[in-house]
């Protein structure tokens, strides 16, 4: 035998199952251990022949079945009763019936699958096609009507010729000697590969940016993005000028909005009247709505000093007598109207509120304008306080 | 390891070289103990060493090599965005708009001659729900199906968009300045011939004016006004008997007996959505008021199932049995009436028409009893001296003060009579007829064929049809000229004595159109470039101004007025206490009386609840709204009792020709319980030839069985013939045709108890005899979900329900329900949220109808929810029983479990399958409300009880910092429910008044023994009628 | 396998030894098809292609295209659903449990069930997943983590469906791989064509006929049967939950679980016969599947037959019992309402036919049990459409009532389905061992040893 050729083992084949459980009892009773048997279908009683413990398979069907149950029932229990709770049909969140036959068949399924994969990966190390046995005449007749055994040559008590003769004094059919297959060596950066490489990856990014961009927008496939009804802010071709959103008609009077009477006006000779009290909400909206829509130009305290860095003409202080002797109605008239180059304010800011701003206008007037009497005033309310 | 691998390596130099980098790989796989590992096969178990090289390693690599190429770049595909489109704001938004917020603008609907007052919501300027003006002191914030559907003519793909000219039958766009050049000279030359304007009725005093100054400036002009179905008989009657004016309105919230002869009052006759709101008023099991109503009709229409006594007889009786009447009650209750009509004697007619002589009895003592609080009305198509007669019995027995004193009806301009119409159709043949201007009518399809006034109308030089769309009469005219819609135009309208309804537009007209007024208004003008945008409504402000303002002596500015005025949407005015004179009692012919004995059939021509006369026939919510009796959609067909069916042999759908005189039409036959024999009962408005996609060629124009040559009256016919022809055609009903003969089906629904019904006298016996036969509520395993704050609920109070159908259409509109065409309701795929179920019990000679309004019911152990795979329908906090339409796969799975059958499955997208996708037309999008999705194909639907103004409702108390009430909500079936039969609101709160519904001793769930826990409660019908029938 | 054999009749007619028995196994996968082949292929993809068009159409337009209707949302899609389903049966429950119960006579037909099985769920699987109103978000049954935030909802019969047939079919492929293991070695090391001998060896993984992989091979065989009974009965119980579970009349019955599962295991059987009688006789394998295996499979048809139609009395006794009036109602409109014709067509090919299975020489004679089980086949598809349509159509509210009329849609897909199942079955018979090579070689007389070495313990 040559050098390069690498030994795998020696077989024998036979013709019966009794002869071949014989010699299987003679292989294993001589005390090899690294032998092996091969019949097209499984001969009885050969396990105990050949001294084989019981297959240990159970164990990994037992936890995997276990695991299964139990992964379901938990997350069935998380993603109904804590990370997404809904109330369905009246039921409680955690409706262990209803999640009986989930957990039963995630069961079966992990229990079953796990234990073929294992046996084939873990204990057949399977798949492997590049075995020596494959090929050989021995493998063939084996897989046909034959019974072979063998015994490799990292068994510690393999010596070739005793093996050989051990074989021979069984009487077998034929011996046969099973080398290992040349290392074939691969480089992985063959052109064609390259080339294949390029091809799949071509075919997916474009099979992938069609389907994901393309396709999924035609018809049938509809997600309900493109509604046929106008939302806010959304254009229609259908009127010339582009605009969703209409305007009403002139001349027309919504409810609760008839127009104000004096538009336009520069000094109207009568103003309206302000209807509400300047009670604590009504102040405190009309702070904010001062904050927001005023104070910009008029500053926080009203006293003209504009944030805008003269980027806009300041406005006149509203502490000054004249504005202090404002009606109401006038302030409103104004903000509603605008005034010189103060834009008119209706359509950013509600009447309620800009009444509202109105109140807060004086609250500031008076705070800037209080009189002794005032701070009497609160020390009477600051006694009381702290006579309570 | 390695440095042993090298070793190795040196030791066999045979090798091929391989580059540094793969040495100790490849040198890894030459290691013979390797090689051993890898072919090593004796494992005793997982415990041995395990090396992945086990398995063939090279392919393994390339494996992956591809897989990570593969996976990169499938990576870089997702890289493209798609273009939501651009935002469109306001450059300078208007002060009432609000994004996002919904505005009203008080308005009044021209759908019918009743000019209901209307509120119109509006979105970013857009129109998109129509609901009745609360101010209205008429319609009382409710409108109509007709007036709710109105929406959808507004945005109807098929209005003509710019005026039309007909050029040998080939329409062609003309501009409007040349349309108007050539009809002003046309006007100008018609010298001594005339112009004939022919209009329905009208109900604006200022487009009267235009008219008026129309006829100043075109001294020929003569006005003609008609409407298909009316009531002149029934005024012209009231005017023989009481001198002058109109029937008047009738207090029926005060009658305790009605006695309604052949008479719709609740459907198509009068204002039914006054009336109805009255009638119902008058059967609340709150202040335990209820009226008795006898029906004697010969075709069962909803006022018949509304009836507590219903009897079925021929047209042609009615005379005689108002004679025998007045003869019982003259002799029973010794009130003589004006009609000495002795020989007339109710035993003998109970026997010649085999009438349920008790009922009459009870009658007749009901009439005697209820003196002075009773009504007889008689219906607009019976013959005149039945009116007379009926008005007579009404003045004898003192029903007078039934007759309403603060308010009556305004006709401004009578009808032409047939003759008049007659005159017209010679003048024109004799062409002396210059120009024919059709205003927003449809005299041809309206107009009886032997009128001949089709012929006629091509003899004119030039003649021209204002309307939104084309028809049968644009088919024959010169000119077509596009009318803005209801919503885009200025006007008012005076209907009633005691107020003003006002019209304002809420968006500029959407196409090349103007509204008739303008058009007429440039006309007279005689300038074809006079027209600007506010033409008219200079013109209406300034007759206000003039002729209408100080008549009201207000005490305001007329600019101040006049916004008032358009806000409100009305002007209330102080109309004098009108008092009825005595009845001229000579008014009763005794010797016109002749009893003619039918023979033959009777052939009856109604006006269709939804479609009217055929002006909505191309409105497709309209055409699907199921019948209320027949619950037949997209056709008409002949009514047929069970009895005549029989005698001819004749099964549903078997396609018959009627005759009269010498006029044909084949109709399909219905058998509709409850029909008296031998009479052929058709609706109008279908069969129409010209009216776009929707409405041409669906069911058939019974108009030409009319005749001018009136019979017993124009829509009643004698003599009526039918034929088979053997064709068949299928009528498409949404509820299957009920059985009455087998004993399986028979009156499931009582036995059942979906139907819970008792009479008024068991219930003041026994308040509580409904929930005494409820189901026990059921014990439950897991403790039920608490729902604490607002829980929404419904309850429905069957005994002001009639059935009309108006809150499904208002559904529809509110939540974008598509149309789907005969061939899915066929199919039963409707997909109205909310249906209107009908069921029969007793015989089908004269059957009892049990009418039930069926809806979600938002079950809080809703079935549904159990079974969704993907938990698309699940339940809200708050009780709603919610569908998430982009989670719905549509598996139709919780459509198979609801025992309610009330949720809808999108088969089709049938915006697209209706009518080769006429719904999928861009300009329905503007119609379509925005806070509800559109729901695509394979989505199940179903009511959410308008869970979209919930959630407005919500943000605005949040907004105003205060809790949700119940009461802040309001559903759009609702709003629609003229009969206030639908309470809406939050079942825990004990303040509000639907608590009150939602327990009330006469409320029952449907279904209740399936222990599903309804959120829609029932409040079960009584039927007044006598203890001793029970 | 792990089985005393030692018994009188021979399982194999005819005296072969292991080559001939091999020999006759793979003969159809060495020969060339002939035309009879072809004709029968023909025919199935022609049927196949219809379905395929009915499913495209459908899946372009919507299923409105189906006879379904508002208060008829399930019809054929479903029944054929629940009809393949059942037929799936037949294959790992013949596989398993007679395996179990240590019948020897499974081995002729097991492998050829088994296939059976996994083509009849690959048909039931496809309606599933078809008879969504929109197909392309069937993704969302699957318990995903999604940007929605959302899982499915575990309480509903139909994604208990998902998980049973899912589970179902990956366990019957299991089992039938494993099982054509060390056949594809045999085949890989008898063919002599290239490209055969590639595609054996990749699905033999390399098998090599090892005793010591014999022994874990028979315990996992041991464990996957174990493991296959339970879930056999247990997907038809789920399946019958997605009635059970719901609310309507007719579906609403504690009794469907057990009668599903007779009633699979009956349609099961009776169509591995149906097809069995075939192949026995196109592959002449009489020697192999011989007529005492039908006869013993006649006899489970006839049993199961019986308990359907004691299903079918019990039903129309409990729901008169129960004095639940819609379901009493129900029972009646099924036999005397609108859909009558189906429910008689029924009851006679489940309940009557079958009785004729008494007779000895009706079982063992191949054209009449052909015709018995034809029938039986088309009985338990009108028995499910019975269950689906006529509860559905006449449920609690007249008022919603409508008939259901199937489209010619409905028919291609059904027929689709039929060619789909027959297409799968003939590629098989040509493609792979009908019948399990190493099995019957274990079970051949003198295959075993003539004296044990030692009582054998599992």
């Amino acid at each position: 035998m040559n050098n390069d050729k690498n030994l795998y083992c020696i077989a024998a084949t036979f013709n019966t199952p009794d002869e071949i459980i014989n010699a299987a009892k003679k292989v294993s009773g001589a005390g090899y251990t690294h032998f092996d048997v091969n019949t097209p279908y499984p001969v009885h009683g050969m396990d105990d022949a050949m001294k084989l413990k019981p297959s240990k398979l159970g164990f990994v069907t037992l936890v995997m079945g276990l695991a299964g149950a139990s992964i379901a029932l938990l997350f069935m229990y998380w993603s109904l009763s804590i990370d997404y709770p809904l109330v369905i049909g009246g039921k409680p969140y955690f409706a262990l019936p209803a999640f009986i036959p989930v957990t039963f068949e995630m069961t079966v399924l992990l229990a079953t699958v796990s234990t073929v994969v294992a046996m084939i990966m873990l204990f057949f190390q399977l798949p492997n096609n590049k075995h020596p046995l494959h090929d050989t005449k021995y493998m063939k007749s084996v897989s046909h009507d034959k019974y072979g055994i063998l015994i490799e040559t990292n068994d510690d008590k393999f010596d070739e010729k005793e093996v050989e003769n051990f074989l021979k004094n069984l009487k077998p059919l034929n011996i046969e000697y099973i080398y290992y297959p040349p290392e074939e060596t691969y480089s992985i950066f063959q052109p064609k590969f390259l080339l294949l490489l390029a091809g799949i990856a071509l075919v997916v990014s474009g099979g992938t940016y069609f389907s994901l961009n393309k396709l999924m927008f035609m018809t049938p496939f509809n997600w309900m993005m493109d509604q046929a009804k106008l939302i806010p802010q959304k254009g229609s071709e259908l009127f010339e000028d582009g605009f969703g959103m209409r305007k009403p008609v002139t001349g027309t009077v919504a409810r609760g909005f008839v127009p104000y009477p004096y538009k336009g006006q520069v000094n109207p000779t009568e103003v309206l009247a302000n209807p509400f009290l300047p009670t604590k909400e009504n102040i405190a909206l009309g702070k904010a709505k001062y904050d927001i829509y005023c104070s910009p130009c008029h500053g926080y305290f009203a006293d003209g000093d504009s944030r805008l860095r003269g980027q806009f003409p300041n406005p006149p202080t509203l502490h000054s007598q004249r504005a202090r002797d404002f009606s109401d109605g006038m302030f409103y008239h104004i903000i509603t109207n605008g005034q010189n180059i103060m834009p008119s304010y209706e359509s950013q800011i509600t009447r309620d509120e800009r009444w509202a701003i109105v109140n807060y206008i004086r609250v500031l007037q008076r705070a800037k304008n209080a009189s002794d009497a005032d701070l009497t005033e609160m020390n009477k309310e600051a006694g009381s306080n702290v006579a309570n | 390891m390695s440095e042993q691998n090298n070793g190795l390596n040196t030791a066999n130099e045979d090798n091929t070289p391989h580059p540094n980098y793969w040495r100790s790989f490849e040198s890894l796989y030459r290691d013979p103990k390797v090689i051993e590992a890898k072919a090593h096969e004796f494992k005793e178990g997982v415990t041995d060493d395990f090396s992945p090289s086990g398995m063939s390693n090279i392919s393994r690599r390339k494996f992956f090599a591809l897989l990570g190429a593969s996976a990169a770049l499938a990576g870089t595909a997702c890289t493209d965005y798609r273009d939501k489109g651009e935002i469109v704001p306001y450059n300078v938004k208007p002060e009432e708009i609000t994004v996002g917020k919904p505005n009203y603008y008080a308005s009044t609907c021209t759908a019918c001659p009743n000019a209901c007052g209307i509120l119109i919501k509006t979105r970013e300027g857009r129109p998109i729900k129509i609901d009745g003006n609360p101010d209205h002191p008429v319609n009382k914030g409710k409108i109509c199906a007709k007036g709710q559907a109105n929406i959808l003519n507004l945005y109807d793909p098929e209005r003509i968009k710019a005026p039309q000219k007909n050029s040998s039958l080939t329409f062609n766009e003309v501009s409007w300045k040349d349309a108007d050049n050539e009809i002003i000279t046309a006007l100008g030359l018609a010298g001594s011939d005339e112009i004939a304007l022919i209009t329905h009725s009208i109900t604006s005093p200022t487009m009267l004016k235009v008219i008026d100054d129309f006829k100043a400036k075109y001294p020929t002009a003569k006005l003609y006004s008609y409407e298909l179905f009316n009531d002149s008989i029934k005024n012209s009657a009231w005017r023989k008997t009481y001198g002058s004016g109109n029937f008047p309105l009738l207090k029926w919230d005060e009658a305790k007996v009605i006695l309604s002869l052949e008479s719709d009052f609740l459907g198509t006759e009068g204002h039914k959505v006054e009336t109805s709101r009255l009638f119902s008023q008058n059967r609340d099991v709150d202040s335990k008021k209820f009226t008795r109503l006898y029906c004697i009709d010969s075709n069962i229409t909803i006022t018949g199932i509304n009836s507590d006594y219903r009897l079925h007889i021929r047209p042609e009786a009615q005379l005689e049995f108002v004679l025998s009447l007045a003869n019982e009650i003259a002799k029973k209750g010794n009130i003589t009436s004006a009609i000495s009509a002795s020989g007339y004697d109710l035993n003998n007619f109970a026997k010649k028409y085999n009438l349920d002589s008790k009922i009459l009895n009870y009658l007749v003592s009901d009439l005697i009893a209820n003196k002075g609080k009773s009504i007889i009305t008689a219906g607009n198509s019976l013959p005149e001296n039945v009116h007379i007669a009926v008005n007579l019995l009404n003045d004898a027995l003192g029903n007078k003060n039934l007759y309403r004193t603060d308010s009556s009806s305004v006709s401004l301009v009578d009808h032409s009579t047939i003759e008049e119409f007659e005159a017209l159709v010679q003048k024109m043949n004799a062409g002396s007829v210059a120009v024919v201007i059709n205003i927003d009518c449809n005299p041809v399809y309206h107009f009886a064929d032997d009128l001949g006034f089709e012929k006629a109308l091509a003899k004119v030089p030039l003649s021209i049809t204002l309307t939104e769309r084309l028809n049968e009469t644009t088919a024959v005219t010169h000119y077509a000229l596009p009318l803005n819609h209801n919503f885009e135009s200025w006007g008012d309208a005076k209907v009633r004595t005691n107020v003003f309804s006002l019209q304002q537009p809420v968006i500029a007209p959407i196409h090349q159109t103007r509204q008739k007024e303008s058009i007429l208004l440039s006309w007279i003008s005689g300038k074809s470039d006079s027209f600007t945008e506010y033409l008219y409504l200079t013109y209406l402000k300034n007759n206000w101004e003039k002729n209408i303002y100080p008549t009201l002596n207000s005490k305001i500015s007329f600019d101040k007025f006049w916004l008032g005025a358009l806000h409100d949407g009305i002007v209330k005015t102080t109309s004098p206490v009108i008092s009825y004179g005595a009845a001229n009692t000579g008014s009763f012919d005794e010797s016109k009386i002749e009893i003619k004995n039918p023979e033959g059939f009777t052939l009856i021509i109604k006006e269709n609840y939804s479609l009217g006369d055929g002006r909505f026939a191309h409105n497709g919510w309209l055409q699907e709204l199921p019948h209320p009796v027949s619950k037949a959609t997209w056709d008409n067909y002949a009514a047929l009792s069970e009895k005549t069916c029989k005698d001819f042999g004749l099964k549903d759908n078997d396609l018959i020709e009627v005759s009269v005189e010498n006029r044909k039409l084949k109709l399909p036959v219905l058998m509709q319980a409850g029909t008296a024999d031998n009479v052929i009962v058709v609706e109008s408005g279908f069969g129409r030839t010209n009216s776009g996609t929707v409405a041409t060629g669906v069911g058939f124009n019974v108009n030409s069985l009319l005749s001018s040559k009136s019979n017993l009256s124009p829509w009643i016919y004698s003599n009526a013939k039918i034929t088979k022809t053997g064709d068949t055609y299928l009528v498409a009903t949404t509820q299957e045709h009920h059985v009455f003969d087998d004993p399986l089906v028979q009156d499931l629904h009582i036995i059942r108890k979906i139907i819970q019904e008792g009479t008024v006298a068991e219930y003041l016996k026994n308040p509580s005899f409904i929930k005494e036969n409820n189901e026990a509520q059921l014990p439950s395993v897991s403790n039920p979900y608490p729902y604490n704050g607002v829980k929404w609920g419904m309850a429905i109070d069957l005994n002001k329900c009639t059935g009309c159908g108006d809150c499904v259409v208002a559904c529809d509109v509110e939540n974008n329900i598509p149309v789907v065409g005969k061939d899915q309701v066929l199919k039963s795929r409707e997909m109205q949220w909310l249906r209107i179920d009908r069921y029969y019990s007793g015989s089908p000679d004269n059957p009892k109808v049990s009418i039930q309004p069926m809806l979600c019911q938002h079950c809080d152990q809703a079935p549904c929810e159990n079974v969704c795979p993907v938990v698309a329908t699940t339940h809200s906090p708050d009780g709603l029983n919610q569908m998430t339409y982009n989670r719905c796969v549509g598996t139709r799975y919780c459509s198979n479990n609801c025992p309610y059958k009330v949720r809808r499955f999108n088969f089709y997208n049938f915006r697209d399958h209706f009518r080769d996708s006429y719904q999928e037309n861009p300009i329905l999008a503007l119609m379509h409300n925005p806070e509800v999705t559109v729901r695509s194909r394979g989505v199940m639907e179903k009511c959410t009880f308008c869970v979209q103004r919930i959630s407005e409702a919500r943000a605005d108390a949040t907004h105003l910092k205060r809790n949700l009430k119940g009461s802040d909500v309001t559903t759009a079936c609702q709003d629609a429910c003229s009969s206030n039969a639908i309470y809406f609101g939050d079942i825990n709160d004990k303040e509000e008044e639907f608590y009150k519904y939602r327990n009330h001793e006469l409320g029952y769930y449907v279904l209740e023994e399936l222990n599903v826990k309804p959120n829609v409660t029932y409040i079960a019908k009584l039927r007044n009628i006598h203890s001793e029938e029970v | 396998m792990n089985i005393d054999y030692s018994q009188e009749t021979p399982l194999i007619a005819g005296r072969l030894d292991l080559a001939q028995i091999e020999e006759l196994i793979a003969q159809p996968m060495d020969t060339k098809p002939d035309r009879k082949y072809y004709i029968a292929l023909s025919i199935s993809v022609t049927a196949l292609l219809i379905g395929a068009v009915s499913l495209g159409l459908t899946f372009y337009y919507g299923i409105g295209l189906w006879g379904n209707n508002q208060p008829v949302g399930w019809a054929f899609e479903i029944v054929n659903f629940v009809f393949w389903v059942g037929i799936g049966h037949a294959g790992t429950l013949i596989s398993a449990i007679l395996f179990l119960l240590r019948q020897k006579w499974r081995t002729g037909i097991a492998r050829f069930a088994e296939a059976m099985t996994i083509f009849a769920v690959m048909c039931a699987g496809i309606f599933p997943a078809i008879h969504t109103g929109r197909p392309w978000m069937d993704g969302y049954l699957l318990p995903y983590p999604n940007q929605h935030g959302l899982w499915v909802n575990f309480t509903s019969p139909l994604l208990w469906d998902v998980f049973a047939v899912t589970t179902y079919f990956t366990v019957s492929l299991v089992f039938w791989y494993v099982g054509l293991i060390p056949d594809f070695g045999s085949m890989r090391d008898r063919t002599t064509s290239k490209i055969k001998k590639t595609i054996y060896s990749i699905f033999s993984l390399g098998w090599r006929h090892s005793n010591r992989h014999w022994s874990h091979y028979e315990k996992a065989y041991m464990l996957l049967a174990g493991f296959a009974t339970p879930l056999v009965l247990s997907v038809h119980t789920i399946v019958s939950f997605d009635f059970a579970v719901s609310i309507i009349p007719g579906w609403h019955t504690t009794i469907f679980p057990p009668y599903f599962v007779a009633g699979a295991i009956f349609s099961g059987f009776a169509m591995v016969v149906t097809v069995l009688i075939f192949v026995r006789k196109i592959f002449d394998l009489q020697n192999i599947i011989t007529i005492d295996h039908l006869e013993k499979m006649n006899k489970v048809i006839l049993s199961t037959g019986m308990m359907v139609g004691y299903a079918y009395s019990m039903e129309f006794f409990i729901a008169w019992y129960s004095g639940v009036q819609a379901e009493s109602f129900l029972f009646l409109s099924r036999a005397f309402g609108p859909y009558a014709w189906a429910y008689w067509i029924m009851v006679s090919c489940n309940v009557l036919i079958p009785q004729l299975f008494w007779f000895r020489k009706i079982r063992r004679s191949i054209p009449l049990m052909l015709i018995i089980v034809i029938f039986v086949n088309v009985g338990m598809w009108f028995e499910r459409f019975v269950i689906t349509v006529t509860s559905l159509n006449r449920d609690f509210l007249p008022s919603s009532w409508a008939y259901f009329t199937p489209t010619m849609y409905d028919i291609g897909l059904l027929i689709g389905s039929f060619g789909f199942f027959f297409t799968l079955v003939i590629l098989f018979t040509k493609s792979l061992p009908v019948v399990s090579i190493s099995e019957v070689k274990a079970v051949a007389d003198g295959a075993q040893p003539t004296h044990h070495g030692g009582a054998y313990h599992e």
